[in-house]
């Protein structure tokens, strides 16, 4: 399984769809600083194709002012939480 | 587990350095070891010694070094990068003529074949890029 982290909102830069084409059956996809926004529920729907794998950073998303607005299908993790999503994973991807 | 970290964002232009300073934190609470942070690209700014930020703003610089001295961290730059971008250490200064230097140890200028290996020695390596 690899970890593919996004900085970039969906609304600001297509490279979403990259990282979406790459990723694997079981990958996992971070959203973290601008990618955040990706997490909300007006934007979650150009992730669909993941659900249940989609995760944000609770840290970037307290800093948009977004903590509480996050689509139900967004699994919302601490920094400690992406460290541990890092170790379950057998690499990351950095997407930006 | 063995982490290094690779950062390409410059300080105060993207978020890379902050996120990866709070990784770094994150990660070494958990009790791993960080082996190394690499600084690429625009990243190379993040070693800049003359960095003078406002005292009531977190110093990257001095947060870097500060990885160094409490857990061994080695923090590698870019040689091609940073000499182009004006990041000299004392001996490249020597050797291009100039008469000041703005990277000093812990910083290392090194080249891309340690950002290889790295790669390939430690567990995982993670990207913060602008």
């Amino acid at each position: 399984m690899i970890l593919h982290i996004l900085n970039r909102s969906p609304s600001s830069s297509l490279v979403y769809r990259e990282a979406l084409a790459s990723m694997g059956p079981e990958d996992r996809l971070l959203l973290v600083e601008d990618g955040v926004q990706g997490a909300l529920v007006s934007q979650a729907r150009h992730f669909e194709v993941i659900s249940g794998r989609l995760f944000a950073l609770r840290e970037d998303l307290v800093a948009h002012g977004l903590d509480g607005h996050c689509d139900a299908s967004v699994q919302v993790v601490d920094v400690d939480g992406f460290v541990a999503l890092t170790e379950e994973a057998d690499k990351t991807v950095s997407w930006f | 587990m063995r982490y290094a970290l690779l950062v390409q964002g410059a300080p105060y232009s993207s978020q890379a350095s902050h996120s990866a300073l709070r990784f770094a934190g994150a990660l070494l609470a958990r009790g791993h070891r960080l082996e190394c942070v690499f600084f690429y690209h625009d990243g190379v700014y993040n070693a800049a010694r003359l960095a003078a930020p406002p005292q009531d703003e977190p110093h990257l610089v001095d947060a870097w070094v500060s990885l160094n001295e409490e857990h061994g961290t080695q923090l590698q730059v870019c040689i091609a990068a940073a000499l182009r971008r004006g990041l000299l250490d004392e001996r490249e200064a020597t050797r291009h003529g100039k008469s000041g230097h703005s990277v000093e140890p812990p910083f290392e200028l090194t080249g891309l074949g340690q950002l290889i290996d790295l790669g390939l020695g430690v567990d995982r390596l993670v990207t913060f890029a602008p």
